[in-house]
């Protein structure tokens, strides 16, 4: 019992694809013992999803071992049959995943859920399967375990009735059910909110000391990475550039793109060097404010008669030629109020004014003119690009509805909008399933900014991106800015990615303001109790991951 | 679930309301004047005249619609033309007839579709999946009163395992009627010949009524079982160790039955209106046969009769589905 836990030597894997073989993992060597807690940070494409499902015999269908393999614990896993997997799966090793949302069972009760995992594991092992009340009873133990309040009545109530940080509390319970030597964690933080971030990375931890669990954690964010694992291992195109102690690694990368990685980090605690805007030229018109809301309100009426509120009375005005930040966590109302400032969403009451004139009560074609002037960029520029339409059709199309510019002008319009947005001209006959998540981004802005609109609204337009990718296309927006004039309201939940571009920011919660400001002096002296703990949460991984700069 | 279940059953009686006020205004834009069509070719104008105060058709057309509403209520759906009965007394005799012809067919749908559609998902692109694949577009291609006969040709009269037409042969007593089901009655009063019996004169109809059904059901709970397959959860729960068995067969296929379920209620009420197809050919004693045969000596209160029935019948079976909805899915329940 003194060898490794894990050992996955030279572990090489395709995936058969239409256009042939695709090499994914590219030579894996990797070593666990006991004990170890290692994290294997990359972005996405770099295989390391198809890595640790490989370890549990999940991978994709028409993937195929080429050579090398995997030993658990002495044992050759690599080609596993279905039913030797059984007694691996879930029992002695087992996962816990990204999204706490779409990884439980919307139609079983959480308690049927873990219960039935108990069961099959019960099976595995040849016992029989113990009477329903002993696996409640295991159930409510584990629920309790993982620091769920109140596990008898949780045990009845289906997912959509938790909160997504409960969500993956019942899923780590779930993949303790068997109490595995070995725990993969695909991602664990991604889907959360900050301060929901740190409470689960603080209970990992925690079961790691209480449990003796080994653990190997995948994620691109480094800060999670380093608040959880003592080791840690790069990834980059299906191949491990660097391995080693994780804090070593922070703070002497040897391989050139874990230094990329690491530069591209935004920092919460750095005041930002922001790229000096066109002098703001003070406008003639006005008090210089472009957007200004007035006690705008949103409510939900559920079937059941039930009011919600999502957005509760916001008034803010946003200057000509600033960015705007807007921070809060989901559900604070930060995506309904961005919509209802371009009257996606009918706003219940309240004015909007952009330019001295009040939209709220447009309709119909003088409407259809002002949103010229405004234009909204999407947080997943994966969904919001037609798979079914060239790049130049998707550029051109604000062109086609709003002008009555001929195709060829159009076309001209779309080679200089994809020139602005730093892509090569031949890009407009491509599809969107032929670019990279950065450069879809790109598109998405180019197409926003077609119509020289003054105002970009921007809901999250990085949190679908890699980091070092989100860090590029965060330069470009500033620089575009600069060059184009623009203002910003700029939505985001990472407080050091809000710290890094805006000039002012409100702080949502719950669909109210809680404070708001100059970035900066929110930043070093918050007022209120909520801002703090959103950067305290924050600061939890960027600190550990921006080690390097702190330390030195 | 229990306000849930009380607004779907107001819904029930709004739509109920909506279709009678819907039959009342096609057909009387209907061209011809229903008066003269009563009384016949050779009526004199004094003939017609009577007529048509005694069905109180030179009343306004509001008025016509409160009294059609009024006697609606009653349960009064007027007199047939050629046998002078009450319509409603007709159609519930051949109701029963047409319902369980539908039910069997519809089992025969869900039992073997929904598992077909299973393993075409499971075994997608496979020797089965071809198979199924073919099937279901046979099944929605061909026309049913070809397919009837076809097989009728084949099973009753070449091979002659199974009659040709009719719920029973005319020398056997029918049982006692509880139901009207035939299947249900032979059974309740033992007699386990007649229930046979009429199990092999079911068999040809029900089959030439599912199998367009079949299809469809086959094809969207595949479609569903694919597409939930791939979902995380699955993937979860393959990773917690529960047997692959329980996986396709409990977890994905409920998830899966949502949108089949809704399939089932459409379904359902296509079947009712291929029923008139399916009795005419297999000469089926239902209310199908007697719409058609009212509709050809121009009798229009049954077919209006008939009409209702079935619009009935359909809003009833979706309720029922709606409900299921809510039973399967508890993100519906609190909405």
């Amino acid at each position: 019992m003194t060898g490794p836990l894990l050992d996955i030597r030279d572990y090489r894997l395709d995936i058969g694809t239409f256009d042939g073989p695709v090499h994914v993992l590219k030579g894996i060597n990797l070593t666990v013992n006991r004990g170890d807690t290692l994290g294997i940070v990359g972005e996405s494409g770099s295989g390391k999803t198809v890595l640790v499902r490989s370890v549990l015999g999940i991978g994709p269908k028409n993937s195929r071992v080429v050579e090398g393999g995997i030993t658990f614990d002495g044992q050759d896993i690599t080609r596993l049959s279905e039913k030797d997997w059984t007694k691996i799966r879930g029992i002695r090793i087992s996962m816990i995943f990204q999204d706490p949302m779409t990884y439980l069972n919307p139609l079983f009760t959480v308690g049927r859920q873990i219960s039935d995992v108990i069961a099959a594991h019960e099976k595995a092992a040849g016992q029989g399967v113990s009477p329903k009340a002993a696996r409640r009873a295991r159930t409510e133990e584990l629920l309790d375990q993982v620091g769920l309040p109140n596990p008898s009545m949780l045990f009845g109530q289906y997912p959509h009735q938790l909160s997504g940080g409960m969500r993956q509390r019942v899923l780590i319970a779930m993949a303790l059910a068997g109490k595995p030597d070995l725990l993969i964690a695909d991602e664990p933080t991604t889907a959360l909110d900050v301060t929901v971030q740190a409470q689960v990375l603080d209970l990992i931890n925690s079961l790691v000391e209480k449990l003796n669990l080994t653990v190997v954690m995948i994620s691109h964010d480094i800060g999670a990475i380093a608040t959880v694992a003592k080791r840690c291992a790069v990834m980059y195109r299906g191949e491990i550039v660097e391995q080693g102690l994780t804090a070593d690694i922070l703070s002497r990368p040897q391989h050139e793109y874990t230094r990329r990685l690491l530069a591209a980090v935004p920092d919460i605690d750095a005041a930002a060097a922001k790229i000096p805007a066109e002098p703001v030229a003070p406008e003639p018109a006005g008090p210089g404010a472009l957007l200004e809301a007035i006690d705008l309100r949103k409510i939900y009426r559920s079937q059941s008669g039930a009011e919600v509120a999502a957005v509760k009375g916001i008034s803010l005005s946003v200057r000509t030629g600033e960015i705007f930040g807007v921070v809060g966590e989901s559900g604070s109302g930060k995506s309904t109020l961005a919509r209802m400032l371009l009257r996606l969403i009918e706003p219940t009451s309240g004015d909007i004014i952009f330019d001295g004139r009040n939209i709220s009560g447009l309709a119909g074609e003088p409407l259809r003119q002002m949103r010229r002037h405004m234009q909204f960029v999407f947080q997943n520029p994966h969904s919001a690009l037609n798979g079914r339409h060239t790049i130049g059709d998707a550029i051109g199309e604000p062109l086609r509805i709003q002008t009555g510019m001929s195709r060829r002008d159009i076309e001209a319009r779309a080679e200089a909008l994809l020139d602005i947005v730093q892509l090569p001209k031949m890009f407009k006959y491509r599809y969107p399933h032929e670019l990279s998540g950065g450069q879809k981004q790109r598109v998405c802005i180019a197409r926003a900014i077609a119509l020289n609109p003054r105002l970009l609204i921007l809901d999250e337009p990085t949190s679908a991106l890699d980091i070092s990718v989100q860090a590029q296309v965060l330069d470009f927006l500033q620089q575009l800015r600069a060059e184009l004039n623009l203002t910003y309201v700029f939505i985001s939940h990472n407080l050091a990615v809000i710290r890094q571009i805006c000039d002012r920011t409100i702080v949502m919660k719950r669909g109210e303001i809680v404070e708001q400001g100059e970035t900066e002096r929110l930043f070093l002296s918050p007022q209120q109790d909520y801002t703090r703990t959103l950067i305290e949460s924050g600061r939890k991984t960027s600190r550990a991951a921006n080690l390097a700069d702190h330390a030195g | 679930m229990l306000t849930f279940a009380f607004r779907k059953l107001l819904t029930l009686v709004g739509t109920m309301i909506g279709i009678a006020a819907l039959t009342f205004l096609i057909t009387n834009v209907a061209p011809g004047d229903p008066a003269r069509l009563v009384a016949g070719p050779n009526a004199t104008e004094d003939m017609v005249a009577t007529i048509r105060t005694e069905y109180g058709l030179d009343k306004s057309l509001p008025e016509q619609f409160i009294v059609y509403m009024g006697d609606l209520m009653r349960g009064d759906l007027g007199q047939s033309i050629v046998t002078t009965r009450p319509v409603m007394e007709e159609v519930l005799r051949y109701a029963p007839a047409t319902l369980e012809l539908v039910f069997v067919a519809m089992a025969l749908g869900i039992v073997v579709g929904v598992p077909l559609g299973m393993l075409s998902a499971v075994y997608k692109d496979g020797p089965l999946d071809h198979v199924t694949r073919i099937f279901s577009i046979s099944g929605v291609a061909l026309p049913a009163f070809w397919f009837g006969i076809i097989l009728q040709l084949m099973f009753a009269v070449d091979l002659g395992w199974l009659p040709v037409s009719g719920r029973l042969p005319l020398v056997t007593r029918p049982p006692e009627t509880v139901t009207g089901l035939l299947l249900v009655d032979s059974l309740i009063s033992g007699r386990f010949q007649t229930f046979w019996t009429s199990l092999q004169h079911i068999i040809l109809p029900a089959v030439v009524l599912s199998f367009p059904c079949l299809a469809s059901i086959l094809r969207v709970n595949r479609a569903e079982m694919i597409e939930v397959l791939q979902s995380d959860y699955i993937v979860a729960a393959r990773a917690h160790g529960i047997a692959s068995f329980r996986i396709v067969a409990l977890y994905a296929l409920k998830n899966a039955m949502l949108p089949t379920l809704a399939m089932i209620g459409l379904r359902f009420g296509w079947m009712l209106g291929s029923t008139v197809l399916v009795e005419t050919v297999f000469d089926w004693p239902g209310i199908g046969l007697y719409a058609v045969s009212s509709a050809l000596s121009s009798d229009f209160k049954p077919v209006i009769g008939v009409t209702l029935m079935i619009g009935f019948f359909f809003i009833v079976a979706n309720t029922l589905v709606d409900l299921a909805y809510a039973w399967i899915d508890p993100r519906l329940r609190s909405a």
